[in-house]
């Protein structure tokens, strides 16, 4: 349903996306995380035709970006990471506006307003102004704007930038929906935890390049399986980094100014011998304790330790 | 056929609020006092004897007026149209709907000037009292409100274009009422000059030329040649028309380009600036 083929964007001598190969499967919800500069926006925005690729291809419900843009905008509903609304018309209206603008059959236009609006919990404030309405709600509106033409394809540029936890919360009830709707999605962040929830595939992004593909259960058992550990202590020079090499459950070890983050792949009980044997062999532990995971960061880490075993 | 969603929305927009028809009210109930006093003056209280001549001055006078009123009331409505939609960051999302950029530009101009049209178009029985004295015969008032309704497009069109190309309101407006005054003042001071120069020294027949394409651009004077107040053909409209279509034409490329970048990517011209900013 979307297919990106060495899919390239530069800017000037800027590589922002390279290389990417990407394939999402109808009804699909897919996230894309990637820290802020990762090149998350870039690449939506050559999927939703706004700008060419200086390279490869993309393509959309079997229609190419470049080749043939306007079916491609006909099978998306693209919402932008900041969007504006026009504040004078009322949600209905503005809801109205869009179809137009989509060729949308008059005649189920206000029938289908109506539902999208039941579904991003809207439908009190039809007759309201768009301007009177809070951020959230207007994200959830563009949500609802996104789908009046009915696409096969969502896609989403940070839907929950900006929202405080409750409409974080709110938004990610809506996303859920969306997916039961069958909608494909393709959702950008830039916290993977946010999408737990609600993505099926989960991209990683780094700097221009996707490191990491994976269904949310594996990357979900593999962030229960491997842990995060800080140690700090006093040890006689090389002896903790020895203990812990001894050990085959610790992935990595990072040394810090005052202390030790070890990324650990044993079970609970495994752990504590761990301590015990740091203990017996003369390091004085003053913090051992499970720092909450990252999954990103352990996924960046994963895929720099095991280069490409997935 | 479908009506230009732009045009439905905006219009709809307009005309809910209190301000469109109380400009609409106001300007009508000026020229209709205007048009009283003036011919009043006139037939000096007695109604025996009307002299069409003065009439004719009337009807000169108000439509001159009312040119000059539209033709700087346009921009108002019509600098901000693109460049305004690009500040509120709503032109993102307009450009990913199969609305083309020819429909989006399309939508602005027909918008803009629809206030302006209707404005023209509800002075008509203005007109006719004037005609009723016998100061205008009815194709004379037609072609003048036809050439002042051609003038509101054109300048709506300028506008629009300038709004599409200058990134902010604050440019768009400024080359706006640029292009207006140069249109209203400078071409016809330009002609004004020529002619005098000619005048002075009637040998010089390439200032009588020039001169007399300088008037053609000045929709003052091409409304007065249509009136038959000065000496020139009515068919200058038409180079009026064909100048300005080329001007129109002109900062179309630009315009397009800033809309859909991607147009002219097979030409090669690197654009040197970044694409993002412009949505
Ligand atoms: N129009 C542009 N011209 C030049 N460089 C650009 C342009 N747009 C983006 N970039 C660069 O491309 C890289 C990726 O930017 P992009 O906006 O795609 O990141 P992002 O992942 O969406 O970040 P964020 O989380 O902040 O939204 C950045 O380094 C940015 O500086
Ligand atoms: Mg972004």
């Amino acid at each position: 349903m979307i297919l990106t083929q060495n899919l390239c964007k530069k800017y000037g001598r800027m590589v922002a996306i390279n290389e990417m190969n990407l394939s999402i499967s109808t009804g699909t919800v897919f996230g894309l995380v990637g820290e802020n500069g990762a090149g998350k926006t870039t690449a939506l925005s050559m999927l939703s035709t706004l700008s060419m690729p200086t390279s490869g291809y993309a393509y959309i419900n079997g229609y190419e970006v470049s080749r043939d843009p306007r079916s491609v905008r006909q099978s998306i509903g693209y919402m932008p990471d900041s969007f504006g609304v026009y504040d004078e018309l009322t949600v209905m209206e503005y809801l109205r506006f869009f179809a137009d603008c989509y060729r949308v059959d008059r005649r189920i236009v206000k029938r289908r307003a109506e539902e999208l609006l039941e579904r991003v919990n809207l439908t009190e404030k039809r007759h309201t102004y768009v301007n009177a309405l809070s951020r959230g709600m207007q994200q959830r509106l563009e949500i609802a704007r996104c789908l009046m033409h009915d696409p096969a394809v969502l896609i989403l540029d940070e839907p929950a930038s900006g929202l405080d936890p409750k409409s974080r919360l709110e938004m990610r009830g809506v996303l859920q929906n969306l997916r039961d709707m069958g909608k494909t999605i393709l959702i950008s962040s830039h916290i993977l935890n946010e999408l737990a929830e609600v993505a099926d595939e989960v991209g990683i992004l780094r700097k221009g390049s996707l490191v990491v593909i994976a269904a949310i259960q594996v990357m979900l058992q593999h962030s229960s399986a491997y842990r995060t550990i800080w140690i700090q202590g006093f040890a006689p020079h090389g002896v903790m980094k020895r203990l812990l090499s001894q050990d085959q459950h610790v992935l990595e070890v990072c040394e810090q100014p005052d202390g030790w983050e070890v990324l650990y792949a044993g079970t609970l009980a495994q752990q504590a011998e761990l301590l015990q044997r740091l203990v017996q062999g003369g390091v004085v532990v003053s913090q051992f304790r499970e720092q909450p995971t990252d999954i990103e960061q352990l996924f960046l880490r994963l895929s720099a330790v095991q280069e490409g075993t997935w | 056929m479908r009506i230009n969603p732009l045009l439905a929305k905006e219009f709809h927009q307009r005309m809910r609020t209190a301000r469109a028809p109380i400009v609409i009210t106001v300007y009508l109930l000026g020229m209709v006092v205007l048009t009283f006093f003036m011919l009043y003056e006139n037939v000096q209280g007695q109604l025996y004897l009307v002299q069409p001549s003065k009439s004719q001055q009337v009807f000169v006078l108000l439509s001159l007026l009312q040119m000059t009123v539209v033709a700087f009331l346009t921009p108002a409505f019509s600098a901000g149209s693109v460049s305004g939609e690009r500040e509120r960051r709503t032109l993102t999302v307009l450009l990913t709907t199969p609305l083309s950029p020819f429909g989006v530009l399309l939508g602005k101009v027909l918008s803009s000037s629809a206030l302006l049209v209707l404005l023209v178009v509800v002075t008509l029985p203005v007109y006719s009292l004037v005609f009723l004295f016998g100061g205008a015969v009815p194709q004379e008032v037609l072609a003048v409100l036809g050439f002042q309704l051609l003038t509101i497009v054109v300048i709506a069109t300028i506008c629009v274009l300038f709004s599409t190309i200058a990134l902010r309101s604050t440019w768009s407006t400024v080359f706006s009422y640029g292009t207006v005054g140069m249109m209203m003042v400078v071409f016809g001071a330009l002609g004004y000059g020529l002619k005098t120069l000619y005048q002075q020294n009637p040998i010089e027949l390439f200032t009588l030329h020039w001169s007399q394409f300088f008037y053609a651009l000045n929709p003052l004077y091409v409304e007065a040649a249509l009136q038959g107040a000065v000496s020139a053909k009515p068919a200058i409209w038409l180079t009026f028309t064909e100048f300005y279509a080329v001007v129109i034409l002109i900062l179309l490329i630009p315009s397009l380009w800033r809309l859909r970048p991607q147009w002219f990517a097979r030409l090669s011209v690197r654009p040197s600036g970044s694409e993002k900013q412009y949505q």
